[in-house]
């Protein structure tokens, strides 16, 4: 089932021209790493699905941006905004956990979005930091504050509550840039498993994740979509030279 | 389980299937000597494809674990491992069906007696043998096992070294039976020949479990 779709995306921040004409289509339940040098565009196409860049002056948007087949800037049947965030959860670079309880920053996006039964807030947290492979290590120090974890575990948290609300589509911005290595390893192994449930799209400056998270592989440049293949096609054989070049640290 | 671990364990699983189908291959190939069944020596060339195709993916499936994962240290020597070892493989089902060929090419049973006085059949068990010993190794990480194979094939090389003689005796008692006898050598050749291949899949073996290299080094 496709999940996500881009016909003809255009976005400019005034008189630049960030996204050229981005078309493109993910399956749910699929990987996918959008990678490329900075200023490519990788994230401004990842934050284009949960509209954040709605929040930066001067942004104009032009082309089809669908979310389950509907268009999340508002056409046609489109999908509200907060019906969107709860459809799509994001996590960033660094993890930024609220200064409070390890519970409450998982309960955040259900008491925001209204929900006051206590059961159904204490499964939710209780599942959210199952699937985010943290509860083994919080369950005995639920209500401690969320700053008293290390830095991955807290990335983890942010995963969680991001997963709380029980989202279609998982956005990440460099998830793991900030993280040691064995931290780094649980999120990719984390994100390997929670494709089973979400579709989750990447951005990633480091191209060996792309490869050990992914399963399709967009690489991005000056703004264009060069390359959107299966990520073994990217890594093994790209058809652009300039992915080529990129994906074995000729340029970029 | 890991996501590399999961593409390792199914690269394995797929080197056994390799195993399978040319110990298999190789047993086809005896039997349809021994028995003249050209039926048999036909599924053989047959089945010569499905070898060509598992070796093709294996090889791919290697290349796209070297590129999205780059494997280090015993996940990186087993990579390599199998990449050598799934091309020796290959050439094993080569000598199986290069000798299927020669049961579908002959007009009539190869002559019993030659079988007898060149050990063919004993060679036949030992290649095989050798075979089932390799994959044992591999499958249970067992490095004792692989270098048990290296004795194993003097006894290949021993009969491959008296064959000749051996021939050559019949074939002067019948210039009309060259042709199947010269099959018959061809055939020991090409099993002294997969001695050699399963001996340096042994050697991929130990590489892969010691990082040791046997290559080249008298064993």
């Amino acid at each position: 089932m496709r999940m996500i779709e881009t016909k003809n995306v255009q976005l400019y921040y005034g008189d630049f021209h960030a996204l050229k004409d981005i078309s493109m289509q993910i399956e749910s339940n699929t990987v996918t790493a959008l990678i490329g040098p900075s200023g490519c565009g990788k994230s401004t196409y990842l934050r284009l699905f949960n509209r954040m860049n709605d929040l930066i002056d001067n942004v104009r948007i032009e082309g089809d941006v669908l979310v389950e087949g509907r268009d999340i800037y508002g056409k046609g049947l489109g999908m509200r905004i907060d019906e969107l965030r709860k459809k799509v959860g994001m996590v960033f670079q660094k993890p930024n956990p609220f200064p409070k309880s390890i519970f409450e920053n998982v309960a955040y996006g259900l008491r925001v979005n209204g929900i006051k039964n206590k059961d159904y807030i204490e499964e939710r947290v209780e599942t959210s930091l199952k699937q985010s492979a943290l509860w083994n290590e919080v369950k005995d120090k639920l209500n401690k504050s969320a700053f008293e974890l290390s830095g991955g575990q807290q990335q983890r948290l942010c995963i969680a509550r991001a997963l709380a609300n029980e989202p279609s589509v998982l956005l990440m911005d460099e998830p793991a840039s900030a993280l040691d290595p064995i931290s780094t390893a649980k999120i990719e192994e984390l994100i390997y498993e929670l494709k089973e449930k979400y579709t989750i799209i990447i951005v990633t400056h480091n191209m060996q994740q792309a490869g050990r998270v992914s399963d399709k592989t967009a690489f991005f440049y000056l703004g264009e979509l060069i390359e959107y293949d299966t990520t073994p096609h990217i890594f093994t054989n790209p058809t652009d030279s300039r992915t080529q070049a990129y994906v074995t640290g000729r340029f970029g | 389980m890991s996501h590399l671990d999961t593409e390792l364990k199914r690269l394995k699983s797929e080197c056994i299937e390799m195993f399978d189908l040319v110990a298999s291959q190789l047993r086809k190939a005896q039997l349809a000597m021994v028995d003249f069944d050209k039926e048999l020596a036909h599924e053989v060339n047959f089945n010569e494809k499905r070898v060509n195709a598992l070796e093709l993916k294996i090889d791919k499936d290697c290349e796209n674990i070297f590129a999205l994962f780059n494997p280090v240290a015993i996940d990186l020597r087993f990579v390599l491992a199998v990449l050598k070892i799934n091309s020796n493989l290959e050439r094993v089902g080569d000598i199986a069906d290069g000798i299927a060929r020669y049961v579908i090419e002959a007009q009539a049973p190869f002559s019993a007696e030659l079988m007898e006085i060149t050990r063919l059949n004993e060679m036949f068990d030992q290649a095989i043998s050798m075979m089932n010993d390799t994959q044992l190794a591999f499958q249970n990480e067992n490095a004792k096992l692989a270098r048990g194979v290296f004795q194993k094939d003097e006894l290949l090389d021993q009969i491959n070294g008296a064959a000749n003689a051996a021939i050559e005796v019949v074939i002067r008692r019948n210039v009309d039976g060259i042709t199947p006898a010269l099959h018959i050598v061809s055939a020991i050749r090409k099993l002294e020949r997969t001695g050699d291949q399963t001996k340096n899949v042994a050697e991929e073996i130990i590489f892969y479990l010691e990082a040791k290299v046997l290559k080249h080094l008298e064993k």
